[in-house]
């Protein structure tokens, strides 16, 4: 009997290492979650979503083109999302691109562009689910872009340099990200020794496998990124400070 | 490009009333999120691949490839949810000891890990039912007729119309850097990738200055005006849809003791 178990719990950790491939593992998959949570996670991001959408509107009737921008904004974070980053252990991750868009358009925009993002992953990748949209865009499009946002700003007002506070912002928002859908699992299955801190520690353990060589490359890949938008189209930039965050613009700016 | 996009559009059910469809796949997504006994999420599973490959005519072996997807996620999650590390005594925990440490399962993380396992698969199944038989311009028009925001409802449709149109744009970027051996090694392959990216957000920023002043010389005004392709409600669907779901949430209170099935 005890020698059938230890056969059970090795092949559960062996397969835990040969299929928790880095693709888009952040996303909590459909139906994994108790009903209870799915829906108390939904009711914690409606306020954030009500607050992007009135920010939106705001922004839209002062400018109508930006409707335009950021509809195509929303398709550019998707198509973000598909591309792979080589990373530095070897494979492949997919970026999140919360931290640029963040830096980019602003946190009220990304808590509605990023909940588009899940909807469109989920009815035409496969990737996540209708019923843990709520969790996934609480982790990838609120709590995510906040700190890339907030460090952002943070580090530029202490005279930080731009490439600095871009790869802060980037790397920490996606490792927020992760901490963040940990938490969330935790919650919802506490250990049975252990209760939520134990659960939380073992699902950081798995995700940090994969989440943590992501975070730095994607922090590598949004300051090559920034660096090449800042050197050679300061007008977009610029433009985009017509959101009512300015962002962008003033870090090209100060860079001359 | 997509091949869930694909299918959306040439199923056999694409004419139904995309209403219906949306209704027919969350109230079971539902009864599978609520229901006690592991059983019912498997039956869900069985019936939301028969609809899809018996009535919208899906392949079956498309149709088994996308359910791998999702399995990366829950055989990991899953397995956290059934391992236990501790070093305390438990009831029924059996694994391996190192120092003190055990690892190991014990009955009730492994009943509930697999009755999550049941419960996330039957979700994924009425998902896919939704996403491979509705085409997505079908289910804006649902949220437009729902009173959703109209801003929400443009931006939705502006995203999705122009997923593709990106799409191409990267691969056209992307095969011409990896012809130039842009992709050889880690440090220009980073190079690359941020250059593309780069690339890719002054394209989208200029389509989208060319798409406002388009529409704007044909007479827009605050909203995107589409025509939308009226579809005639299905009776047979409908009734067929209510009546599995009746048997589903009746199954679900006839059977309330049967919560221990499968005894793992």
């Amino acid at each position: 009997m005890i020698r059938r178990t230890t056969w059970l719990t090795l092949y559960l950790l062996l397969a835990m290492a040969v299929l928790a491939r880095p693709a888009f593992a952040m996303h909590i998959a459909e139906g994994f979650l108790p009903f209870n949570w799915a829906a108390f996670w939904f009711i914690v991001v409606l306020p954030f979503w009500i607050w992007g959408l009135r920010s939106l509107q705001h922004t839209v009737k002062s400018n109508p083109g930006l409707k335009m921008l950021l509809g195509l904004a929303g398709a550019y974070a998707f198509v973000l999302s598909a591309l792979k980053i080589p990373s530095v252990t070897g494979s492949c991750s997919h970026p999140t691109g919360v931290g640029l868009g963040a830096v980019l358009f602003g946190p009220a925009a990304m808590s509605i562009l990023g909940g588009i993002v899940l909807i469109f992953q989920a009815l035409l990748l496969a990737h996540g689910g209708l019923s843990t949209l709520g969790a996934n865009t609480f982790s990838m499009a609120v709590v995510g872009p906040f700190v890339a946002y907030g460090l952002y700003r943070l580090v530029r007002k202490l005279k930080g340099s731009m490439p600095l506070a871009v790869f802060l912002a980037a790397s920490l928002g996606d490792l927020m990200t992760y901490v963040t859908t940990s938490l969330q699992l935790a919650l919802a299955f506490p250990a049975q020794a252990g209760g939520v801190v134990a659960s939380m520690l073992k699902f950081m353990g798995i995700f940090a496998v994969t989440q943590l060589p992501l975070a730095i490359s994607e922090g590598f890949l949004t300051v090559i990124v920034f660096n090449l938008l800042a050197a050679y189209n300061k007008n977009e930039l610029e433009e985009l400070s017509i959101l009512p965050e300015k962002t962008a613009a003033e870090g090209s700016r100060s860079r001359q | 490009m997509f091949n869930i996009d694909q299918y959306a559009y040439s199923n056999r059910l694409t004419q139904v009333h995309p209403g219906e469809k949306i209704a027919f796949a969350l109230a079971t997504l539902l009864i599978a999120l609520v229901a006690p006994q592991p059983a019912l999420p498997a039956i869900i599973v069985a019936l939301m691949a028969g609809a899809a490959i018996g009535a919208a005519g899906i392949p079956a072996r498309f149709y088994l490839q996308l359910f791998l997807i999702p399995f990366s996620f829950l055989i990991a999650g899953v397995a956290m949810i059934a391992l236990t590390i501790t070093n305390q005594p438990l009831a029924g925990l059996k694994g391996l000891t190192l120092l003190g440490w055990t690892l190991g399962v014990t009955p009730a993380s492994l009943h509930l890990a697999g009755k999550i396992f049941f419960k996330s698969l039957g979700a994924v199944s009425c998902l896919y039912f939704l996403s491979l038989t509705t085409p997505m311009v079908d289910i804006m028009t649902v949220l437009k007729k729902l009173r959703v925001p109209a801003l929400l409802v443009d931006l939705i449709s502006l995203t999705y119309r122009f997923i593709f149109v990106l799409m191409a744009t990267v691969n056209d970027i992307y095969t011409a850097q990896a012809a130039r051996l842009g992709y050889a090694s880690l440090r220009t392959s980073y190079h690359s990738l941020g250059q593309l990216v780069a690339n890719l957000f002054i394209k989208t920023h200029r389509r989208s200055q060319e798409l406002f002043t388009a529409l704007t010389a044909r007479g827009y005004e605050e909203e995107l005006q589409v025509l939308d392709v009226p579809k005639p409600f299905s009776w047979p669907f409908l009734f067929l849809a209510a009546g599995l779901d009746l048997v589903l949430l009746s199954l679900m209170f006839i059977f309330r003791r049967w919560t221990l099935w499968p005894p793992f």
